[in-house]
């Protein structure tokens, strides 16, 4: 019994980083109907632009030099793109964003030298390392998605498929490929009751996770924006004609995105080592999304969860029995039977018919 | 109030739509556009409210004045905070998923301040049927219903001018009625309405002028009585001209366009 | 008319004279391969090293008897299909009285590549695995006679480290084992041998456990194992640079408090002190070379010569990556370096072996490395080897020191594995 708790509740934890990363995918996917395939390289980038902040590591001059530069291309694109104003504000604040980047990545913010305290140094570090990989999620979609809105969802698709490998070269030239030591230094939550051990680590991936998510869904369903991204995703044409920005939105949409993807990467970055090939732990989203419902954020929810326990069990029950390597096949044979099911996932959507 | 110069737009860099289509708008009246389908009705109302680019289509040549200025280029959001022109789409453009009160909500993002409840009452004593449901799902609200929220939240941007795409679409005769006298009303309260209407008659009783469109052209343009008194209009659109027995042979555009141009 | 002519002969010269020159000045070609991308990490201090080694070579180490090597170096971005299409391409581009000798890195890759090596090319083989399946006792010279390692295989690294149990287990009862290790020909290679050692010794195998690739958290595993009550756990099959290493050693150090880790050559590397801290101390791993590398790098013990050697060429000829160490762009581990420098000697003494005593071709070589008797610049203690069994049966048991010291504003590990036993000989033990 005890032993089930022990691998329910581990499952359950780990399931919460992963409805994050459903999440991520739900609502870009309900914006824009894209599926980000590049959500891996995005979980990269997000832990790496933190690690850079919170670790006090520094890049040499030359890359901080090219950060700094697309940033302030970004600026500039982002503003000059609307033919008509801000030629005056622009050029201004992609200098002085471009050089902040600079100066934030050559001399690094010296933060552990300024706090002491690791916990404090996490709270200023976490947020600042979130906007940051918001900003970055903003700017490819505003290079890469932005050019593309009216077409078919199938090209941002194919696009988010290249974006991957462009950004997965990105990473590795800037940082190399080997794997960083990662340690959060949170305070030490382990809970230990008996037989029963759950570890500070995932307790505290969850808790975050889970406040994330929770914020997240405060924004969508109680402020204005929220509301204005939940009238996109339904139809941008619509939501244009009443003066909904959607180019914005969906701008505002992939930024989240990305805050929420860089989230998980660091909680599962802190279970071990941050390394360019934990991207692939995004394509976990497949899956959770899948089993969920590809638009129910609800759904991306359940969908963590349940992978999370289904690989759980899987590992605890199954792989003793001698099937080996069952646990990584697990959640989408889950996968399988809910299609079976129900095509459109556990919480999929069912179209309103007016009778 | 709104002037169209010579316009011309294709999609996707081939079709054309607008060929060379001047006309204006004066301010306060009520202008009726009818037209066969596929005769760029809607594509003049897209290009006029800015939302041709999202649908890939290009103003090649010609200009809209808004007011003696240009607005040919700007993004929909920008023509509709900095003039006041509100595109209501065609078959009812509301948020299925959203409630009736989020609907009005979200129509009110541009300019969101602390009017927007006492708005939303207004809106709520103009369309009393919406009251009771605000918090259902505007999905299952009925047809009538959908088209009057829609009316409704273009109302919550609080436009100087409204772009009505085929408003009747698909409701009962009764509901469209109702639902062009309110037209009539917001126009009394100050508001010029560009209406594009299939059930021409019942546009053109309301209607002080109106153009017919064909083929990407303006045909015919006049006032709405003159209109509906024409022959071809009555024959083609008002369904009530001779009472020979027409087969689909008779109605072959090129003919008509002989006899009009 | 007449100038046509002048360009035609010209040309019919021209390549006349290249195709002599080319058939006249035969050249010793050489192709190494490393995994300096890829799922394991980004190490190109396998190329550097080699890149110097040879640079080394061709200028002051005067060459084969004077004569340059042309040398490849390839990344294989440790994908086995990778390696064996560049072996493929460079056999097929290159005359096989040419191209001399190539080397490889990863397990995966030996297998598809045994007919075409042994059989078909006949060509020299340098290995950086250390298959147990090709030397072991089942393959060994008679079956795959051009496959050379440079170590003890993984069989015999686990095998040491069950006899290190035996040797030190002072709890009551049978030892109980686990064995995590990885979904790869690596992983799966060495482990069913120790298995059936540990067995015969009369332990108790408690779990094993594939550690799969797509791994997020190793809390399943740990749980598993402390479901299990093992006592000692045996880790095989990622490298230290990966991020696997780093999770497993985290998560089993808090839920494993009193397990004794244990591991093979590949995670007993200063890589798994810097990626793993606090938890890798303690570990008790198999090497099959000396220390190459501390943390910080100045308290790496300069005792054996070609550790001290190998440092000294990166000071020489990379002093910028020696001195970043860690940082981007920086020499991580020695160990990589050494490796890719030891490559470039090895084929300088067997192609110079071969010119002098037999022939400057494959079987030339074949045979000087079958003859050489070569300290290895005194890596192994200062021990001379045949290579007669194609391997170096030479192996170490390291402990694992790491301390957490405040150094500036950041808390860091320092340490290194430090030895705990002489270098042993599997060849003269009686398993």
């Amino acid at each position: 019994m005890i032993d089930l708790l022990q691998t329910l509740g581990s499952g359950v934890l780990v399931g919460l980083v992963y409805a994050l990363l459903g999440l991520c995918i739900v609502i870009i996917f309900k914006s824009s109907e894209t599926f980000n395939f590049a959500i891996g390289e995005f979980l990269i980038i997000g832990s790496f632009l933190f690690y850079t902040l919170f670790f006090n590591e520094t890049i040499p001059w030359y890359k901080a030099l090219q950060l700094g530069a697309v940033i302030f291309l970004f600026f500039s694109f982002i503003l000059f793109y609307d033919k008509n104003l801000r030629l005056r504000i622009a050029l201004p604040l992609g200098m002085v964003t471009g050089f902040l980047i600079f100066c934030v990545f050559f001399f690094g913010l010296k933060l552990s030298s300024l706090i002491t305290s690791s916990f404090l140094r996490f709270a200023i570090a976490f947020p600042l390392g979130l906007l940051a990989a918001g900003l970055f999620g903003a700017m490819v979609e505003r290079v890469t998605i932005k050019p593309l809105l009216g077409r078919s969802p199938i090209a941002m698709t194919i696009v988010t498929l290249g974006l991957g490998f462009f950004l997965r070269a990105c990473v590795q030239l800037i940082w190399g490929s080997h794997a960083y030591p990662f340690f959060l230094d949170l305070p030490d939550i382990t809970v230990e009751v008996g037989d029963l051990l759950f570890l500070s680590d995932p307790i505290w991936a969850g808790i975050i996770s889970l406040i994330i998510f929770g914020l997240v869904i405060a924004f969508l369903f109680r402020t204005r924006w929220g509301l204005a991204i939940r009238a996109t995703s339904e139809d941008q044409a619509k939501a244009m004609a009443f003066g909904i920005n959607a180019r914005f939105i969906l701008l505002l949409v992939w930024g989240i995105s990305a805050l929420c993807i860089a989230v998980a990467g660091i909680m599962i970055s802190n279970f071990g080592a941050l390394q360019v090939s934990m991207g692939f732990v995004g394509l976990r989203a497949i899956p959770v999304v899948l089993i969920g419902g590809m638009d129910s954020i609800g759904g991306a929810m359940a969908g963590g969860i349940l992978v999370g326990i289904c690989e759980a069990l899987a590992g605890a029950y199954v792989e003793p029995l001698g099937l080996v390597g069952f646990k990584a096949v697990a959640p989408y044979l889950l996968l399988l039977i809910v299609l079976f099911i129900r095509p459109y996932g556990l919480f999929g959507t069912v179209r309103i018919e007016r009778v | 109030m709104l002037t169209v110069e010579n316009l011309r737009v294709v999609y996707h860099d081939v079709i054309s739509v607008l060929n060379d289509v001047s006309l204006d708008v004066k301010a306060g009246e009520i202008l009726i556009i009818i037209g066969a389908n596929g005769a760029g009705k809607t594509t003049l109302l897209r290009t006029v409210s800015g939302m041709i680019d999202f649908y890939d289509g290009d103003i090649i040549e010609g200009d809209i004045k808004m007011e003696g200025v240009s607005i040919r280029g700007l993004d929909a959001t920008d023509i509709m905070k900095r003039y006041g022109v509100t595109y209501v789409m065609e078959d009812r453009p509301i948020f299925w998923y959203l409630t009736i009160e989020e609907n009005l909500k979200a129509a009110s993002f541009s300019r969101w301040n602390k009017q927007i409840k006492t708005d939303m009452e207004k809106i709520y004593d103009y369309f009393p049927v919406l009251r009771p449901q605000q918090n259902k799902k505007a999905g299952y609200a009925s047809g009538g219903e959908q088209q009057m929220l829609a009316i409704g939240m273009a109302l919550m941007t609080r436009p100087k001018m409204l772009l009505l795409d085929e408003p009747s679409l698909g409701l009962a005769p009764l509901v469209t009625e109702e639902l062009f006298d309110i037209i009539r009303q917001l126009n009394r309260s100050g508001i010029t309405i560009v209406l594009v209407e299939q059930n021409a008659h019942a546009a053109l009783n309301i209607g002080i002028r109106g153009y017919v469109f064909e083929t990407g052209r303006i045909v015919l343009d006049g006032t709405a009585q003159e209109i509906l008194e024409n022959e071809d209009v009555k024959e083609f659109y008002l369904g009530s001209g001779e009472r020979e027995s027409k087969s689909y042979k008779d109605a072959k555009r090129y003919k008509r366009r002989k006899r009009w141009l | 008319m007449k100038k046509r002519t002048f360009f035609v002969v010209a040309f019919i010269l021209a390549l006349v004279f290249l195709s002599y020159g080319a058939v006249c000045a035969k050249e010793i070609k050489v192709l190494a391969q490393f995994p300096m991308s890829g799922p394991v990490g980004s190490l190109p201090e396998f190329g550097w090293g080699f890149i110097d080694g040879m640079n080394w070579v061709n200028g002051e180490g005067r060459g084969v008897n004077g004569k340059k090597i042309t040398w490849y170096l390839e990344d294989f971005r440790y994908d086995p299909t990778v390696e064996v299409a560049n072996f493929n391409k460079y056999t097929a581009e290159h005359s096989r009285d040419e191209l001399l000798i190539a080397t490889g890195y990863i397990t995966g890759g030996l297998k598809p590549l045994i007919e075409k090596v042994n059989v078909e090319e006949k060509i020299p083989w340098i290995e950086g695995s250390y298959s147990t399946e090709i030397w072991g006792e089942k393959g060994g010279p008679s079956k795959y006679p051009y496959y050379y390692s440079l170590g003890g295989t993984y069989g015999n690294q686990i095998k040491l480290l069950m006899k290190w149990i035996k040797d030190n287990h002072k709890a009551k009862g049978k030892p109980r084992v686990g064995f995590v290790y990885s979904p790869t020909a690596w992983g799966r290679d060495g482990t069913p041998e120790g298995i059936a050692y540990a067995k015969k010794l009369g332990f108790k195998v408690v779990a094993e456990i594939e550690y799969p690739y797509s791994a997020t958290a190793a809390t399943n595993e740990c749980m598993q194992l402390r479901k299990a009550k093992a006592q000692y756990v045996v880790y095989h099959g990622y490298s230290g640079a990966t991020a696997h290493t780093a999770i497993f050693f985290k998560t089993a150090k808090k839920i494993l408090k009193d397990v004794q880790l244990m591991g093979t050559h590949y995670t007993t590397l200063r890589f798994t002190i810097l990626t793993g801290q606090e938890a890798f101390d303690g570990y008790v791993g198999v090497s099959t070379r000396p220390i190459m590398d501390a943390v910080p790098r100045i308290r790496t013990p300069m005792d054996n010569p070609m550790v001290k050697l190998a440092h000294n060429f990166a000071k020489k000829y990379r002093p910028e990556e020696y001195e970043k160490g860690l940082k981007a762009g920086g020499i991580k581990e020695m160990f990589l370096y050494t490796e890719g420098l030891m490559y470039a000697f090895l084929i300088q003494n067997a192609l110079t072996d071969a010119d002098n005593k037999y022939e400057l071709n494959r079987e030339g070589i074949k045979m000087a490395l079958d003859n050489m008797v070569w300290d290895f610049n005194g890596m192994f203690g200062g021990k001379s080897f045949s290579w007669k069994s194609h391997t170096i049966p030479m192996l170490r048991l390291y402990r694992a020191r790491v301390e957490m010291v405040k150094m500036g504003d950041k808390m860091v590990p320092t340490g290194g594995v430090v030895p705990i036993s002489n270098w042993i000989n599997t060849d003269e033990i009686k398993w």
